[in-house]
């Protein structure tokens, strides 16, 4: 059934305030089984309310869910779960619509077409946990347990991670992945700081916050968290209120908020960053003492052969002096000025960096610029500065014994990793995997499970991608609606929604404290699924073995119990309620007094439940020793850990020779050469000259993966800054539109070197003039009615470029050209 | 006349002693700590230096007296606190009866929460009080009695006093045969020692506390431990031992605790004497019983509603809730469900009451400990006789 937007509106008209179950007009939006509908008609009509987590995004927020009769009918935030504080999305308000959507898959299916034909048969649980597992079991049998792959499309650390990781790992395979990479986007901080963690940010605390391309109020990890900060500081009068200022290449959501945005080129956040270090260390409005003493490669050193190397400062006062860094970024001098001038003397401030810096060919570059200013202003563990949360204690799922099947298939190179020197730092990159598997590099791929996620739609080269997955024997998907990406399936195994399954997660990155979100079912499912996790169980103890005995739990959510135990023993944190805030908790944990009172696990496990979650603010200052674990044991200007690396990459390809580093550099699209390579500097983006534009993409609050595009609601509030629904356009600055002749409103073309599309032009002044920017979440192909066939997706246009360093797909680093398309 | 005054006397006294048990223990008084936080207290009063600083902070070791006491200063203070309301474009919170209960319960057990100990402290007292004789820490100290490295996952220093006390029988005795001298502590020195010990085994990541006692509870382990065999409270219980109502318990659970222990040796040796089963703690059940001690002082001495009419005539309350005057006759109100809400209608009738006194160009009746329980008893006696 296809549906128009004005039926949508005429029928959500008619639906206002009913409830949505289906009953009152809204059938034709969602789809209720009749069972509910009866139950809706004839219940005796008692509300109840159930807390969980949200599964919309990675964020993870605390949910309360209405039901009435046991069906869910409203959702709120809750108001006691500590990442959202009661505040929710626009994503988040359209739940019901994921679980009521029409288009999910209700049973497992078997493609009996050409991929891609949408052709699917019924097939039932048991005869395709048979196909699976007589295939995995053939792979052991032979030896070729490396042979199965496993990508997570889920960035959202929890026990699902670890779960998967467990099965892999006891199967044989070293093949679990992550896209996104949460790993990949840690990298830089690897190199100077030692540490495979995103960092959390004071921002309470601080008085002047400098965002690189951060737009944390839409794209960050957890916009509500970072929106209920922001309106707190917001609150704040007089000298307690904070500055905001933002970099950004076009006004975001974050930059409209800011008290100043500076536009910026897109690819150049490293020349400014290291152009507002210039100034520091020129007016001495760095941190002498933390420099000195914790800091390594900020002056000019010496190393064990007698050989001089060239320091941060060196580097950054001959190289990035404000009216150099201004022909880079155009930034004026000026305001680089003054930019280093408030952040150095309104203490504590912070940087923070993210989106615009990173999703570029230099973004690990770029970011290792931004992040040295926080060293410069000697902010780790100080208030108002830079910290990393401790992991929750939650138990570790058993120890995997390897069978020496699975020994030796996990030591075998895993498929993400690049056969050549590129991505060394890669924990996954989707390039080195998709040409690893179309040739067979280091062996072919038999087996592929796709867990959550829609790689095909949300990476930038979809045509290779779609031949790798076509080329392997077995695909099964677990997704509960049919994607891009679970069109090249062989079997889709649908997982239940989020608001029908168990799940624990904790930890949101960059969220200030730890914490742990239960996600439980607050209705039984309504179709024929699974839990994935309780496929994995069935397919472990399918295979038997070994593989069984890794996971020993009866269900997930035993598994959950058994993870949480540990949680209950601690004493440490409290399971969220009404006024337990870390004032309180600190308070009591000095004077020894835990704030629950629970009389057994049983009674600690259901309050959990109940609550929805746990935390604990307390944050105990660490050490610098236990911050830096870099090689000289401080923080490091000069990357000692990424020379190693280097080193490393020039012993594999033959040795120390001016050639072989040459080689090595140029792979990984490195143009600084001797000591700058390992120091924070600007690389400048391989773009296409021959394009006028830089083509910026960027994710909405209302979609931020594409995965909302199947809810009508959303649809509807997709652009909801510019009043576009239901459809992709491009932000245009006025005096560019004027140049080539284009009108508001009007259809453009978009065209890059490998491809165009066509869209509204939006004419904006907050872009600046060499920036046209489109939003990514439409253009599906596939993924229902309300998805397939509305907007563009403008990853469809964008190059194929990776940072080489880390893997990350580089987004902004596209040019395009415009013309009118009417 | 004499014998209707008499007789409303005699009524008056009656009804003010049935209703002076009438407000239950709580389960848990931490509860009002969402009061404190929601209705805004936590703007200008900190708690241990957490909040606001406008206001006084209110877990500054103090003990804030009975239920009544407790009222009173709330009252005495409320035109100040309107003042600041007004002066910080706040608003002035109202309550609800539980809300009321919740936060008076909240406040009085701040102290017996107790304060944070000095591990260098700790770590002298250690060698002063002898412990380290018979005890090892660190590596250090004597074989006789257990490691205080087993001890150091466990960070309330109620877990130390529990230990203490369950050991103190077979410690007397061995104490005896060595002719060492029975250690007496304090409260303050609990804290300390305990504070050392956790530091110095700091060997494990495991951090056990106890949660902070249910005088609820404590009450049932009261008797259920026997104490009430030995130990009167407000007039129930045997006399052997002292009357506990007459005892100072305002004090931190660490001061009660360390009260408990330097009493054992007498106790102890009573005991055996009398062949009765010397009681053993596990669990919370320390922090419980020491909250319900705690609590005993909570409760007000019964009031005299007769001096009662005297406060309320000369406190000028009869000008307004009599005769006609602007607030409502109070013997003509329903009768409350808790006595609670008479607490909880007096802070919610202030401002309109400050105003009006303001305009009369009279001063905020100030009300004493006395003169509060005593009004109070009037107050329910005319309310509550319906």
């Amino acid at each position: 059934m296809e549906i128009k937007r004005r039926d949508f509106l005429k029928l959500l008209g008619s639906a206002t305030g009913a409830v949505a179950v289906g009953t009152y007009g809204c059938h034709e939006i969602i789809d209720v089984p009749e069972r509910l509908i009866e139950l809706a008609k004839k219940g005796p009509g008692i509300e109840t309310w159930k807390n969980t987590i949200c599964g919309q995004c990675p964020a993870g927020c605390g949910i309360k869910i209405r039901l009435i009769d046991g069906i869910p009918v409203y959702l709120k935030g809750n108001p006691n779960y500590p990442v959202n504080r009661g505040g929710m999305c626009p994503s988040g308000h359209s739940a019901l619509e994921v679980l009521f959507n029409p288009d999910r898959v209700k049973e497992p299916v078997k493609r009996i077409g050409l991929p891609g034909s949408g052709k699917w048969e019924k097939v039932g649980w048991e005869e395709a946990l048979k196909i699976i597992s007589g295939k995995l079991k053939e792979l052991r049998n032979a030896g070729k347990t490396n042979q199965v792959a496993f990508i997570n499309g889920s960035a959202q650390p929890g026990l699902m991670d670890k779960h998967i990781s467990q099965f892999m790992k006891a199967f044989g395979s070293p093949n679990y992945f992550k896209l996104p990479s949460i790993s990949n986007k840690t990298v830089p901080y690897k190199l100077m700081q030692g540490l495979d963690q995103i960092p959390s940010y004071d921002l309470l605390n601080t008085k002047y916050i400098l965002s690189f391309g951060s737009n944390f109020l839409e794209e960050g990890y957890s916009p509500v968290y970072y929106t209920k900060i922001y309106s707190h500081l917001r609150e704040l009068t007089g000298g307690g209120r904070a500055k905001l200022i933002q970099i950004d290449a076009r006004m975001s959501l974050t930059a409209a908020n800011a008290d100043l945005w500076v536009p910026v080129k897109p690819g150049t956040y490293g020349a400014l960053a290291l152009g507002i270090a210039y100034v520091l260390i020129r007016e001495e409005l760095y941190d002498k003492e933390f420099v000195n003493k914790y800091s390594f490669g900020f002056n000019d050193w010496v190393d064990k052969k007698g050989m001089t190397h060239l320091g941060f400062k060196s580097n950054v006062i001959s190289n990035y002096y404000p009216e150099q860094v201004s022909k880079i970024t155009g930034v004026p001098a000026e305001t680089i000025l003054q930019i280093a001038r408030d952040l150095g003397n309104n203490k504590p401030a912070v940087v923070l960096g993210d989106e615009g810096v990173v999703d570029n060919t230099n973004g690990t570059f770029s970011q290792m610029a931004v992040y040295s200013l926080n060293a410069l202003l000697g902010n780790f563990e100080k208030d108002g500065g830079v910290y990393f949360v401790d992991d929750p204690p939650l138990a570790d799922l058993p120890e995997v014994n390897e069978d020496e099947i699975a020994a030796k298939g996990n030591r075998q190179t895993p498929v993400a990793k690049s056969t050549d020197t590129d991505y060394p730092l890669t924990d996954f990159s989707i390039d080195a995997f998709t040409n690893n598997v179309l040739n067979d590099k280091p062996y072919p791929i038999s087996v592929l499970f796709l867990y959550k996620g829609n790689p095909l739609f949300q990476s930038i080269n979809h045509r290779d991608f779609s031949e790798a997955l076509k080329k392997i024997p077995l695909v099964v998907s677990f997704d509960p609606f049919v994607t891009e990406t679970s069109e090249y399936a062989d079997l889709i195994l649908p997982d239940h929604t989020f608001l029908e399954k168990w799940d624990e997660f904790y930890n949101t990155p960059s969220v200030g404290f730890a914490h742990v979100g239960i996600q439980q079912p607050i209705i039984d499912p309504l179709y024929n699924t699974k839990n994935t996790a309780d496929v994995i169980l069935e397919l472990s103890n399918l295979i038997g073995q070994s593989v069984a005995t890794a996971l020993p739990f009866e269900s997930y959510e035993k598994e959950i119990r058994f993870s949480t135990e540990k949680l209950y023993s601690s004493g440490e944190g409290a399971i969220i309620t009404e006024g337990v805030k870390s004032s309180w908790l600190e308070y009591l944990q000095q004077r020894g007094w835990q704030i629950g009172r629970y009389n057994s696990f049983e009674e600690f496990w259901e309050l959990l439940v109940k609550q929805g979650g746990w935390w604990n603010p307390i944050r105990t200052k660490k050490d610098y020793k236990d911050i830096f674990k870099t090689p000289s044991g401080k923080f490091e200007f000069y990357s000692q850990y990424f020379e190693r690396v280097i080193n490393k990459l020039i012993e594999k390809i033959g040795g120390e020779s001016p050639e072989n580093r040459e080689k090595v550099l140029h792979s990984l699209n490195i143009m600084a050469r001797g000591d700058k390579v390992f120091l924070p500097h600007h690389e400048p983006v391989p773009i296409d000259e021959s394009m006028p534009l830089y083509l910026v993409t960027y994710k909405l609050l209302t979609n931020r993966d594409g995965q909302a595009s199947n809810q009508p609601l959303m649809q509807e509030m997709f652009g909801y800054t510019v009043h576009e629904h239901w459809n992709t356009w491009a932000e245009i600055n006025p005096e560019t539109a004027q140049e080539y002749k284009i009108e508001n409103d009007q259809f453009v073309w978009v065209e890059s070197a490998i491809g165009s599309i066509k869209v509204r032009a939006r004419l904006n002044p907050g872009i600046m003039k060499e920036v046209v920017a489109v939003p990514f979440g439409l253009g599906h192909t596939s993924y229902g009615r309300y998805a397939k066939g509305y907007g563009v997706n403008p990853y469809s246009i964008l190059k194929s470029k990776y940072d080489m360093i880390n893997g990350n797909q580089a987004l902004q680093a596209t040019k395009v050209k415009i013309s009118s398309a009417t | 006349m004499k014998f209707i005054l008499t007789k409303i006397f005699f009524f008056l006294l009656i009804v003010s002693v049935t209703q002076a048990q009438e407000l239950k223990l709580p389960s848990n008084p931490l509860d009002g700590r969402i009061v404190f936080e929601e209705k805004g207290c936590i703007q200008c009063h900190a708690i241990g230096g957490y909040g606001g600083t406008v206001a006084p902070d209110l877990a500054k070791d103090q003990y804030y007296g009975s239920f009544l006491e407790l009222a009173s200063i709330i009252w005495n203070h409320i035109p100040e606190m309107n003042r600041k309301f007004r002066e910080l474009k706040m608003e002035r919170p109202t309550f609800t009866g539980k809300e009321m209960l919740d936060l008076i319960y909240f406040i009085y057990y701040l102290r017996y929460l107790g304060e944070p100990g000095s591990v260098s402290n700790g770590k002298k007292l250690l060698t002063e009080k002898g412990c380290i004789n018979c005890h090892k820490v660190s590596g250090k100290g004597g074989d006789i009695a257990p490691d205080f490295a087993d001890l150091g996952e466990y960070s309330s220093p109620l877990f130390m006093a529990q230990a203490m006390w369950n050991h103190g029988p077979s410690m007397l005795e061995t104490m005896k045969e060595l002719n060492l001298k029975y250690p007496e502590i304090s409260g303050d020195e609990i804290n300390d020692i305990s504070a050392y010990i956790r530091q110095a085994s700091a060997l494990t990541s495991v951090d056990i506390r106890m949660s902070p006692g249910n005088p609820a509870n404590g009450k049932k382990l009261f008797r259920k431990k026997g104490c009430v065999n030995c130990h009167s409270v407000g007039g129930e219980g045997k006399k052997t031992g002292p009357n506990l109502s007459e005892l100072d318990l305002n004090e931190s659970v660490t001061d009660i605790a360390a009260q408990m222990w330097n009493h054992s040796p007498a106790m102890i040796d009573y005991m055996k004497e009398e062949k009765i089963k010397y009681p053993m703690f596990e669990g919370n059940e320390m922090a419980d019983l020491i909250a319900y001690l705690y609590f005993i002082g909570f409760e007000d001495e019964p009031g005299d509603p007769v001096k009662g009419r005297m406060v309320f005539e000369e406190k000028g309350c009869v000008s307004c809730h009599e005769n006609g005057g602007v607030g409502p006759d109070l013997s003509k109100i329903k009768p409350f469900d808790s006595r609670i809400q008479i607490l909880q209608r007096m802070w919610n009738h202030a401002p309109r009451m400050e105003d009006l006194l303001l305009i009369r160009n009279n001063e905020w009746p100030e009300l004493s400990k006395e003169e509060m329980q005593n009004l109070y008893a009037y107050l329910i006696s005319i309310i509550q006789k319906k």
